[in-house]
């Protein structure tokens, strides 16, 4: 029986007795059972690490992919994909923390002299101590990239992730320090490794010296964050997405593979009057963009629909990798050799295969999507990486740039066209559309030189295609929407067809009969947007074209006409300029977060004067809804399209 | 008072017989001074201990006799210099006579480095190069200036004087556990056991060599010396476990590290029985 009184002071001794290494059963059997007396410090240090990077690999796998998620959105798209990934990165991560322990036991080793030996406590705590902050530091800095801005504006959340990296780089840091005293003592010869690991465990198991460490490496993670958090002095206050109408409807055209000097020489001899008309009357050139950018439609035509840079937007190339495993897919990385042999090299292994770009990469808003959140009717026609098709209430029409090939095939949706209603009425409508286009190219081939049977053939192809978008922009543009746009390949394909790389050098006569006949289809075009180059009273008709692939080393164009277009004048602008440009003619205010501005000066000076430019914010993220996605996927079907038509090799 | 453990007398009996043989002597003052204190009646707790560690990681208990025996020197080595009148001056060790008492102090004092160096000497003889120099150094260790000698060190700085709990426990571990420490770590390295089992029984000595001095000190307070074997109320004048929480106080705490002890054998199963019947004696001795 115990004394009164004497309870609490027994408690007392108890605690110093745990902070003293006592009153604990636990050792680390995880991390030193592979460090048996017989083996050489070498291979203690190479199975101990082993263990730790397994430990390191269940923790760090889930962490890594929750911020892998952010930083790319169109990875992970769904919770299979997101255990897949979070398995890719354990074991990614695992194999990192292995080879640091490993190196971090044998740099310790290595060092200990006797004197060293003698202190191998604090020296494998050194090392402990480094792993544990290179792996919060990284946490860290992990969880501020993917949250870019985020940060202390949902102070729980981030706490919470804090937490957890504190935990992690303990726990990792903590087994680091026990292979290390391992490996040290193995080197130095004797056992007294085994009398003495239990005092890490023990002391290191002490509450409150984990509680203190655990504070202050808190305390540290937050300070990083608050120090690396983006600054951003020109803040302005908050202001709604809120749209003051112009009154004006903006019908987009995009036509890919357009040459300035062509276009220049057939405006100047009247051939292409409507042509002609918007893009060498008011407009602006958007400037050399880099010859990736333009050789690349998915990147470049992204850019120009986002107003955002490639590094912003994410769809860094029309080539992508799916990983194995998972139904997300990311971007195909540095262009360079060695990026190419990487690429090939997990495509052997069947680690990767190739992919499309689509939506999934695209981590920013749309023209058409912000003015959709605005309240805003719109229609987007095959639009490079547009599908899968976002699918709510608010979003407005999307033909994606899949939405052809399934209206051929037929079957269920995946997601090819939003809303999933209109699918039907143009499945049921899609022969006549065909065939329709068709006879427009067949009758373009007749009354125009398109030269011998290889280049009539591939020009008629471009033509049919043409004509296919601008007939489903007709089909799905009934209800007259605010602004729709549609995306035109058929030029670029034809040139790049018809002049692109070759193995074999062609005849100086062919190419110029290529030339010529390909001139002849800058005058189909004009042809073609007859209705849709004559704006209606409410309209601004902007045609924005590209160089494309093969001319890239050429200036694009923005042309307007129409209601309130200035009168013949020229600016200079960006391809990040279109479509703040288009937002503002819309009367939609303008995130800071793009990288162009609105072209003022293509508006008339009425405009220009009742709508000022308002800026906001940001646009928020895009949606993560998809529309429909019952049918069977046409991924295999699109690089065969693609590749049948010149854009992958 | 719980009894020694029945499996005690067939160990203590392979340990007796070792030490008969390497503490043969000539019958020199100095042989019989050795003599005298390694023969004294005695629990053999520590090779025990070495014998129980070796047998639980599958070596051959036989195997670690001679190591087993050389814990036992150095323990008797101890034991001598530490009740030499400038030490703690005690009249009574092993129910017998302090050995600096029977044959001097100056025979007293090479008594003790002869043990010492008999242990050394032992290790090397019985094991081959690379193990015996393992063991060596462990035991130079569990000597040195952190183990017995430092602990010692630091006891006689504190005489008479108001120490603190960290102290008392440093004082502690170098006495006792150091050496209880090295006792099962020894028996264990012979059976070529692996890191975690070696983890564990250090686990186990630590926990185990803590509640022994514990129990020590109860003992000195409230001890029969014809059960102790030594004069009880020698440590009135030291700061002890007593000290800090009375008797029962410490009690309970010795009860905590033997079990303790004993969950740090868990990963052997019920083939540590044998270490747990030891804690249990540990933990209701009275001599």
């Amino acid at each position: 029986m115990i004394e009164p009184g004497l309870d609490r002071r027994v408690d007392e001794l108890r605690q110093q007795l745990r902070a003293l290494g006592y009153l604990d059963a636990g050792v680390n059997r995880f991390v030193l059972g592979p460090a048996t007396d017989t083996r050489p410090p070498f291979a203690i240090a190479l199975l101990a690490s082993f263990r730790v990077g397994c430990l390191a690999a269940l923790l760090l796998g889930p962490a890594a992919a929750i911020g892998l998620n952010s930083r790319l959105p169109g990875l992970v798209t769904g919770p299979r994909d997101a255990i897949v990934v979070a398995i890719y990165l354990g074991l990614l991560l695992g194999s990192a923390v292995s080879v640091v322990a490993f190196l971090a036991s044998l740099l310790v080793a290595s060092l200990a002299g006797e004197g060293i030996a003698r202190r191998a406590r604090p020296w494998s705590r050194v090392a402990g101590a480094v792993v544990a902050v290179a792996c919060l530091v990284y946490l860290t800095l992990w969880w501020r990239s993917a949250n870019a801005g985020f940060g202390w504006a949902a102070p729980i959340w981030t706490a919470f992730a804090l937490a957890v990296a504190v935990a992690i780089s303990l726990l990792l840091g903590h087994v680091v320090t026990v292979a290390a005293f391992a490996v040290i003592l193995a080197r130095r010869g004797n056992g007294e490794l085994h009398g003495a690991a239990p005092r890490f465990t023990s002391s290191s198991s002490s509450w409150k010296m984990t509680l203190a460490a655990a504070l202050v490496a808190f305390a540290g993670a937050a300070a990083v964050l608050i120090v690396t958090a983006p600054r951003d002095p020109g803040r302005a206050a908050h202001v709604p997405l809120a749209v003051v109408s112009s009154g004006l409807r903006i019908r987009l055209i995009a036509i890919d593979g357009v040459d300035p000097g062509v276009l220049e020489e057939l405006a100047s001899t009247g051939r292409i009057p409507r042509l002609a008309a918007a893009l060498t009357g008011t407009r602006a050139p958007l400037g050399l963009q880099d010859t990736d950018t333009t050789r690349d439609p998915a990147r470049g035509w992204t850019t120009i629909a986002t107003g955002r840079t490639p590094e912003d937007h994410g769809v860094g190339g029309l080539e992508t990798r799916r990983v194995a495993g998972i139904q997300g897919s990311v971007v195909a990385g540095e262009r360079s050799p060695l990026g190419h042999a990487i690429r090939t090299a997990t495509d052997l292994l069947r680690l990767t295969r190739p992919a499309i770009a689509s939506g999934n990469e695209r981590r920013v808003k749309t023209m058409w999507d912000v003015a959709s959140d605005a309240g805003l009717r719109t229609a987007v026609v095959n639009w490079w990486a547009t599908w899968p098709a976002p699918f709510n209430s608010e979003s407005g029409i999307v033909v994606s740039d899949r939405a052809t090939l399934r209206l051929e095939r037929g079957g269920a949706l995946d997601a090819e066209i939003a809303p999933a209603s209109l699918y039907e009425p143009l499945r049921a409508r899609w022969p006549a559309i065909r065939n329709d286009a068709a006879a427009r190219g067949r009758a373009a081939a007749a009354s125009l030189a398109w030269g011998d049977s290889d280049t009539r053939t591939t020009l008629e192809r471009s033509a049919e295609l043409d004509a296919i978008q601008l007939a489903l922009t007709r089909e799905v543009s009934t209800s007259l929407p605010d602004l729709s746009a549609v995306y035109l390949p058929g030029l670029d394909i034809a040139q790049n067809t018809l002049l692109g790389r070759r193995d074999a050098a062609l005849a100086p006569s062919v190419v110029a009969a290529r030339l010529q006949a390909l001139r002849d289809y800058y005058i189909f075009l004009d042809r073609l947007l007859a209705d849709v180059l004559s704006p209606a009273a409410d309209e601004l008709i902007v045609v924005v074209t590209e160089p494309g692939r093969v001319t890239a080393a050429a200036d694009g164009l923005m042309g307007v006409m129409g209601r309130s277009a200035a009168p013949k004048r020229e600016a200079a602008g960006r391809v990040t300029d279109v479509a703040p440009t288009v937002l503002h003619a819309l009367g939609v205010p303008i995130s800071r977060e793009l990288a162009g501005a609105p072209l003022t000066a293509l508006f008339d000076d009425g405009f220009a004067r009742r709508y000022p430019v308002r800026q906001m914010e940001t646009y928020g993220r895009p949606s993560t809804n998809r529309s429909a996605r019952s049918g069977q996927p046409l991924d295999q079907e699109m690089i065969d399209r693609l590749r049948s038509l010149g854009y992958v090799k | 008072m719980i009894a020694v453990p029945a499996f005690f007398t067939e160990y203590q009996t392979l340990v007796n017989a070792e030490l008969d043989r390497l503490v043969a002597g000539d019958g020199t003052p100095v042989w019989r001074s050795m003599a005298y204190t390694v023969h004294a009646p005695s629990k053999r707790v520590r090779p025990v201990l070495t014998l129980l560690a070796a047998e639980l990681c599958g070596g051959v208990p036989a195997r670690a006799v001679p190591v087993a025996a050389v814990m036992e020197l150095v323990h008797a080595s101890s034991l001598i210099l530490d009740d030499l009148p400038s030490m703690d001056d005690a009249p009574l060790r092993r129910g017998r006579t302090s050995n600096h008492l029977e044959f001097g102090e100056a025979i007293a004092i090479l008594a003790a480095f002869g043990l010492l160096n008999l242990a050394y000497g032992t290790l090397a003889r019985a094991y081959d190069a690379a193990l015996a120099a393992r063991l060596s150094s462990l035991v130079a260790d569990a000597v040195g200036t952190d183990g017995l000698i430092g602990g010692q060190a630091v006891d006689l700085l504190a005489t008479d004087q108001e120490i603190s709990f960290e102290t008392l426990e440093r004082i502690h571990r170098g006495k006792t556990g150091a050496l209880f420490s090295a006792a099962a770590t020894s028996g264990a390295i012979i059976a070529g056991a692996p890191a975690d089992a070696l983890g564990s029984l250090a686990a186990y000595a630590k926990n185990l060599g803590l509640a022994f001095q514990i129990i020590d000190d109860v003992l000195d307070v409230e001890g029969d010396p014809a059960e102790t074997g030594k004069a009880v109320r020698e440590d009135a004048k030291k700061t002890t476990f007593v000290s800090f929480s009375g008797v029962d106080g410490a009690r309970q705490l010795a009860l905590e590290l033997c079990q303790t002890a004993d969950r740090a054998l868990e990963p052997f199963g019920r083939r540590a029985d044998r270490l747990r019947d030891l804690s249990k004696f540990v933990a209701g001795r009275s001599w």
